[in-house]
This record gives structure tokens, C-alpha cells and sequence, in this order.
């Protein structure tokens, strides 16, 4: 067999495994910002304990291994709080996805209450001086701004996300990576199917780039 | 909410003090301004100046003492601070117009979503004040896209817009290059035509002496002078007040 045939009778398995990768990068990235714009708006909180809860969050799931993460959700977790029950038939999705935003949100925190600091305090003082409440300050001039240059490395992250659903594969979740196992130990085909399997990640990843540089240039227009 | 007892003057400061941790840079402040007035605080730089009118509108907690607007307590009272700001407008130093905002939304944002005015009212209110700065063909720019003094007259209009009854200027033309000074007074000039209440702090002797009502000389803290611009700046009485318009004059 050569190599174009080889890949040619993987290929509905592998596009199998894409999609799964881009519906798990979809769903992680949707809830990790809304968890990470939580714990960011704790951590700018002027409530001492809302911005402890903030810090621990983000020193508890940047400071593991997402490997581990994975794992602890999986196997420990259930050992406490029988998720596997609440959630059965889909708790392996759910753990996949529940591991995964709880990682990639602590780095999200970080980008967005980066992005709210890097705003001048002028202008939180001005929306004062014109009788702002502090949620109108953050809703009509400090999260517009802040979030204009919160874009690469949110893009940086969600990029980071995609290549992170591969360790799914460690908990039997069917996406690219371990489609491209699983061909792999009957075909014994490595050289052919690691290839493949790593042209169709850059072209989701450079799709999201893409997308990523358009969001970039609208903004850069009018550069505000 | 305490109400202040006879007086009916527009800000009544009463022995107000303040300190950044072991650092007191207001000491025992006291200050009585009638509407209408238009009073100009002098000094050098790290005296004070700024700190005071920024407690007048809740920009700095105070540590002690009072501030009254129109009667009503305001240095002690959270929940009033977001009323008490309706009367009394901002001009900062450095402008601090909203860099994501057009000129007209920068003015409109605070009447449309503080106030809740009406957008087709708050529009025209908006194209008016322009017009008063003599900035109507800069409705649709960015700051970005105005020179310093024209972005200080957006922010007078951005803080008349909501109608204060009195204005704080925090040093308003310091930031600016040497010939845009003079576009920004006559505006804060014309202002004080119309019997706004204003309250300023400046470098600009040049202002003071002409349309200030009351000149408040401040060093280290303290208010050391205050009274007519005539009569401080010909004949002021305190040393320390001398040896400044020495190092200035």
C-alpha cells in the first residue's frame, strides 16, 4: 500500500476524531471564558475574600500538570462525588470537558484580568466623575477597551486549548489523536498516519489563526 | 445623609484632613465657596492641590473631616456619591476621554446611561456643547485623532453634559503644548461668564487674576493664604505665599 491509499482508508476515522477534537475545543472554550471572566472579576474584586477565591482557583489549576487534571477528574474525583452516576452515560465527556476548561480558565483569568488592568485608571476615574456606578464603568468603558487588547492572547490560548484535547485520548475519548492510535495498532502504519494526523491539526489550528488575524484587522481599523 | 446647618454656600469644606498611609498631605482643610464663584487654588506641585478637589468629588477618601455640596454631607456617605457627582463635573489634567469612544459618545455616554435622557435629546444637548467648545466639525473623531487642547474641550463638554452645578478643573492645561493654553481658558473663561461654579486648580497666574473670585495659595498641606486675586498677588501678606510668586512671577 502506498501512502496516499493508507491515509485514504483512515481518513473517515481520522475526520471522525477532528470533529470530536473541534467540538471538545468549542465546548472548553466556551465555558473556560465564561469561568475565566468569573474568577477574573473576582480577582479585581475590592472584596478581600472574593480575590482569595480568584487566586486560589488560578494557583490550584495552573499549577498541575493538565495531565494530572484529566486524570484526578477521571478516576479520583468520583471516589468522593459519584459524578460518574449524575452524568452516566456522558460522564466521560463531561470529565473531558469539566478538566479541560477548569485548566485552560485559570489561564483565561489571567488574560482577562490582565487585559481590565491594562485599561489607564483615567479612565475608570473619568466614568466615576460622570456619576458611573462601578458595573457601568466595567460595562461601558473599561471591558471594551480591555478586551480589544485581550485578543492575541486569548487566540494564543484558544490555540493552546485545541492542542490540549489530545490528552483526551489518555480517558478513551475518541478525538484525533486517538483515532490515530487506535489505526495505528492494527495498520502498524506510524510514518503515514502521525503525518496525517498532524496535517489536519494545523489546518484546524491555522483556520483558527485565520479567523484569529480577521478579528485583528477589524479592530485594527480603528485601532481603538 | 446630614444637612448642614445656615449655610446655603455651593461647597462647604470643613476641617478636612488627609493621609496616604503615614504621609498627610491635607491638613486641617477649610473652605467655604458661594455659587457662582470661580475659585483658583495655586501652589507648588506635591501641596495639596489636586488631592483636595479630588475629595470634593469622592476620587480620594477622605480621612477626616467634611464636605458639603449645596448642604448635603457627601466626604462620609458611599451611597450618596454617585448623586453627589451629578452636580459636579471633571476635567483632569490629562483629559481622560474614553479612547473607544467618538467624541459625540463620549459626551452622550453619561447623559444617556447615567442620567437615561432620551438619545435623540442627549444627541442634540451633545452637538450644542460642541458648538460652545467650537469643536462641531469633530463630532465623529476619535481622541486619538485630536490635538491636546481640543481633547481637553471634548472633556469640558463630556462634563457639562451632565449638568453639574459646579466644575473641578485638575490643572486643565498642563498637559498641553504652549499654544493650545489659550483655546482651553477661553472656554473655562466663558464658563465662568456664565456663573458656573468653578473650582481650579492651576499655573496659569494669568487666569487666576482675571476671573478668579477667590485665589487659595496652598503649601505643604495647608492652606496658607487665601482671598481676592487682587490683593494676594500685589500684596500678599504671608512669606511663604512671597517666596513663591518669586520663584514664578
Amino acid at each position: 500500500m502506498n501512502i496516499l491509499s493508507i491515509i485514504n482508508a483512515a481518513m473517515p476515522q481520522l475526520l471522525y476524531g477532528a470533529k470530536l477534537t473541534v467540538l471538545y475545543s468549542i465546548a472548553t472554550i466556551f465555558f473556560a471564558t465564561i469561568v475565566g471572566l468569573i474568577f477574573a472579576l473576582c480577582k479585581l474584586s475590592i472584596t478581600a475574600s472574593l480575590r482569595k477565591i480568584g487566586e486560589s482557583y488560578v494557583h490550584l489549576f495552573r499549577g498541575l500538570p493538565l495531565l494530572v487534571e484529566i486524570f484526578y477528574v477521571y478516576f479520583a474525583l468520583p471516589m468522593v462525588l459519584p459524578l460518574h452516576r449524575w452524568f452516566d452515560p456522558y460522564f466521560t465527556p463531561v470529565a473531558g470537558i469539566l478538566a479541560l476548561t477548569l485548566n485552560e480558565g485559570a489561564y483565561i483569568t489571567e488574560i482577562i484580568r490582565a487585559g481590565v488592568l491594562s485599561v489607564p485608571k483615567g479612565q475608570t476615574e473619568a466614568a466615576l466623575s460622570i456619576s458611573m456606578s462601578k458595573y457601568q464603568t466595567m460595562r461601558y468603558i473599561i471591558l471594551p477597551q480591555a478586551f480589544k487588547r485581550m485578543i492575541p492572547p486569548l487566540m494564543n490560548q484558544f490555540i493552546q486549548t485545541i492542542k490540549d484535547t489530545s490528552l483526551l485520548s489518555v480517558i478513551s475519548i475518541n478525538e484525533l489523536t486517538r483515532q490515530g492510535q487506535i489505526i495505528i495498532s492494527t495498520t502498524f502504519e506510524s510514518l503515514q498516519i502521525w503525518t496525517a494526523v498532524a496535517i489536519i491539526y494545523l489546518i484546524v489550528i491555522l483556520s483558527l489563526t485565520s479567523i484569529s488575524s480577521y478579528f485583528e484587522r477589524k479592530y485594527e481599523i480603528t485601532k481603538r | 445623609m446630614k444637612l448642614q446647618n445656615g449655610s446655603n454656600d455651593m461647597v462647604v469644606i470643613k476641617n478636612l484632613s488627609k493621609a496616604f498611609g503615614d504621609n498627610v498631605v491635607l491638613k486641617d482643610i477649610s473652605i467655604s465657596i458661594k455659587e457662582g464663584d470661580v475659585v483658583v487654588i495655586i501652589g507648588a506641585s506635591g501641596s495639596g492641590k489636586t488631592t483636595l478637589i479630588r475629595c470634593i468629588n469622592g476620587l480620594e477618601e477622605v480621612t477626616s473631616g467634611d464636605i458639603y455640596v449645596r448642604g448635603v454631607e457627601v466626604a462620609h456617605s458611599k451611597s450618596d456619591l454617585i448623586e453627589m457627582r451629578k452636580e459636579i463635573g471633571m476635567v483632569f489634567q490629562h483629559f481622560n476621554l474614553f479612547a473607544h469612544l467618538t467624541v459625540l459618545d463620549n459626551i452622550m455616554i453619561g447623559p444617556t446611561k447615567v442620567l437615561k435622557i432620551k438619545k435623540e435629546e442627549a444627541h442634540k444637548k451633545a452637538l450644542a456643547l460642541l458648538d460652545q467648545v467650537g469643536l462641531s466639525d469633530k463630532s465623529g473623531a476619535y481622541p486619538d485623532e485630536l490635538s491636546g487642547g481640543q481633547q481637553q474641550r471634548v472633556a469640558i463638554a463630556r462634563a457639562l453634559a451632565m449638568g453639574p452645578r459646579v466644575m473641578l478643573f485638575d490643572e486643565p492645561t498642563s498637559a498641553l503644548d504652549p499654544e493650545m493654553v489659550g483655546e482651553v481658558l477661553s472656554v473655562m473663561k466663558q464658563l465662568a461668564k456664565e456663573k458656573i461654579t468653578m473650582i481650579v486648580v492651576t499655573h496659569e497666574m494669568g487666569f487666576a487674576k482675571e476671573v478668579g473670585d477667590m485665589v487659595i495659595f496652598m503649601d505643604d498641606g495647608l492652606i496658607v493664604e487665601q482671598g481676592k486675586p487682587k490683593e494676594i498677588f500685589s500684596h500678599p501678606k504671608e512669606e511663604r505665599t512671597k517666596a513663591f510668586f518669586n520663584k514664578i512671577l
